[in-house]
């Protein structure tokens, strides 16, 4: 029971006025941000971080909004889904099956209304279960070594792309070259590695520059080529009529979304778009020929919803127990805390208890925020989908260069964002992805000091990296994730294909 | 053909090469060698590297065409707006280097030339006054730094 008057704790932080103010504000820019194509939500998380350290913001308030903002954005991903058929990020993919058709029929307003409950219920749902989960598994991790930390951060590596990633040899590729990124600069021994004389990078390479270069520069660039700039026709929507027996149908495929979400979310390797996929797919089996999923079906809005809101959710619980994210978006959370000087791994439940806490209980507050927010505003996000990119990118682009600029005032950092930029580009057209270059370099640092820790404990013997049953299990796995996608990979994704191609930014 | 990834894995071989031997340059450090020194963690990376390199020559995926002739220049241009931006950020000032890097890039996105250049120039407007008096950090104004109040 302690775990509900940390809980307590938690509401107290999130409930004084300027978190719960903070918490309002991300939550309306998270929605904005999944809303707009070509805004996903690790790009706006990450345009948002610089600008959260220049507002001087306590750690728990900064941590408070930009997770507000990720909860949001996933309520975002619907809206484009279903007035545009695009979806607005990856996991809102399979809201365009049925949501689209729904539009079509002049019930817009009654999808947005339907996925909005649902994604609350995933939500809920998930978070609850990380209250739950959360704890446990802090207690379990601080039993980890360095030995079984190296082999869990190689496990996180090899998971990343994802049983449905391409090809697993490239996210080693992308993987390396950010661990090689993270090793510039003076090491913890006061050896220079690889700064070259130059000033600026014998403290390293900032991840925060990175990080937005990579997403939000090469998602310019990747318009420009598309010239996509003129935006789409939207939908018109309609007023509201939605009966409380519309909401009763639904909510048992909000659940059972929300639970398998949650669980896809928790697992390295599933993320969210596996998540609202199984959704879809479950709630096809279990209302069978009843339903008539593909045309409509607004149960067929409701499960994956859930989904795609259960798993963003259950992935806080391995960034924020283990330290080791699972998507592209809770990598830059993890950004955001190693930033803030927290040591992100199960002592932050006890070191920086107010935090996660509040964290925690922000989330369940974000969620009704979220809920109260997406049914009567939908009209205000709807009118800012039309929005042509060609004038919101360069917009999006500028608060980037804005937010790197005012973290040191160096012409320096922009130069090197641009870089980032043309080299995101570069590796996005080769299908290298970015997700596991920015681990790279968050985690990189750490991966050295608990393989140098290892190494020290045993004398030099290299056995010691696979010589508990614990480790060996990790490796096992981190073996897996690399040789699954090769077998399971092909027949998922070929069912996924079955459903429209996804022209939405990576990462989720 | 298949090029797209050979020579990007060839590129990350020589990388992987060339990192791997600045391993070995780098200085002695003081408590003399120890099991994992500075170099031990880089020399690991070095070989990963080149390994999975060396499988992406050997197996590449089909390739993605590169955007060549005019939408290539125009990612040369927008790639050319942002490093003057980041070049004239200081001297010419946040609101008019802003005015010409955002109304370039809505321009050459598409939009009427009038059009673009005054989104540029309210969007640099109202992000300076919003950052200069909500959130309370300086801007630089560069040239127009005579309209400094106080």
């Amino acid at each position: 029971m302690e775990t509900l008057g940390f809980l307590m704790d938690g509401f107290g932080v999130a409930l004084q006025p300027h978190n719960l103010m903070f918490a309002l504000i991300g939550a309306f820019l998270g929605t904005l941000i999944g809303a707009l194509p070509g805004l996903g939500p690790a790009n706006g998380v990450a345009i948002l971080i610089p600008l959260a350290f220049t507002l001087g913001l306590a750690p728990e308030t900064a941590m408070i909004m930009l997770t507000s903002v990720y909860a949001g954005a996933m309520y975002g991903g619907r809206i484009s889904s279903i007035l545009l058929n695009i979806p607005g990020d990856e996991p809102a993919m399979m809201t365009c099956l049925d949501g689209y058709p729904m539009a079509q029929q002049g019930k817009a307003s009654e999808a947005l209304a339907i996925s909005a409950v649902a994604s609350f219920i995933g939500s809920l749902v998930a978070t609850i279960g990380l209250i739950l989960l959360a704890p446990l598994l802090a207690k379990f991790a601080l039993t980890f070594g360095p030995a079984e930390y190296f082999a869990l951060f190689l496990l996180a590596f090899a998971t990343l792309g994802g049983i449905t990633g391409k090809n697993p040899m490239k996210t080693v590729v992308a993987a390396a070259i950010g661990l090689m990124i993270a090793t510039v600069g003076i090491d913890s021994t006061g050896v220079q590695r690889f700064t070259f004389g130059v000033l600026e990078l014998y403290e390293g390479v900032d991840f925060i520059i990175a990080i937005v270069g990579l997403f939000a520069i090469s998602e310019l660039l990747f318009f420009i080529e598309e010239k996509a700039g003129g935006g789409k026709e939207k939908m018109k929507v309609n007023k509201l009529t939605l009966k409380w027996k519309d909401i009763r149908d639904i909510l048992p495929s909000s659940f059972r979304g929300g639970v398998l979400g949650f669980i896809a979310g928790v697992l390295p390797g599933a993320g969210a778009s596996l998540g609202s996929f199984i959704g879809y797919t479950l709630e096809k089996k279990v209302i069978g020929k009843k339903g008539y999923f593909g045309k409509g079906d607004p149960r067929g809005v409701a499960g994956p919803e859930a989904g795609n809101n259960g798993a963003s959710s259950g992935a806080l619980v391995p960034m924020l127990t283990l330290g080791v994210p699972g998507s592209g978006t809770t990598a830059v959370l993890l950004a955001l805390l190693i930033s803030l000087n927290i040591t992100p791994g199960p002592l932050m439940f006890t070191q920086n208890a107010d935090i996660v806490w509040g964290v925690i209980a922000a989330l369940l507050i974000g969620n009704f925020l979220l809920l109260i927010l997406n049914i009567p505003m939908v009209g205000i996000f709807v009118k800012l989908l039309s929005v042509p990119p060609m004038f919101l990118l360069p917009i999006v682009t500028m608060i980037a260069f804005v937010g790197i600029y005012s973290i040191s005032n160096t012409t320096f950092d922009l130069y090197f964002m641009v870089a980032f930029g043309v080299a995101g580009y570069i590796f996005r057209k080769l299908e290298i992805p970015l997700v596991p270059i920015i681990l790279g370099l968050l985690l990189g640092p750490e991966m050295e000091k608990n393989l140098r820790h290892a190494m020290d404990i045993s004398d030099g013997d290299w056995t010691i990296l696979w010589n508990s049953g614990l480790a060996i299990g990790l490796w096992v796995f981190a073996g897996l994730g690399l040789i699954l996608p090769y077998i399971v990979g092909p027949m998922l994704r070929s069912r996924m294909k079955a459903a429209p191609d996804s022209g939405g930014p990576e990462s989720d | 053909m298949t090029y797209n990834d050979r020579i990007f894995g060839i590129l990350m071989i020589v990388l992987a090469v060339a990192y791997g031997w600045g391993t070995t340059q780098f200085p002695e450090s003081f408590g003399g060698t120890e099991a994992v020194g500075p170099e031990t963690f880089p020399r690991l990376l070095a070989i990963v590297l080149g390994l999975s390199s060396l499988y992406m020559v050997v197996r590449p995926d089909p390739d993605n065409a590169w955007p060549w002739s005019r939408t290539g220049i125009e990612l040369i241009i927008a790639v050319v707006v942002l490093v003057l931006y980041s070049m004239l950020l200081q001297p010419l000032g946040f609101i008019i280097s802003t005015t010409l890097a955002v109304g370039t890039l809505c321009w050459r996105m598409g939009s009427r030339p009038v059009k673009a250049y005054v989104t540029g120039a309210i969007s640099g407007v109202v992000v300076y006054l919003v950052f200069n008096f909500a959130l309370d950090l300086a801007l630089p104004l560069g040239v127009l730094s005579f309209l400094e109040v106080g």
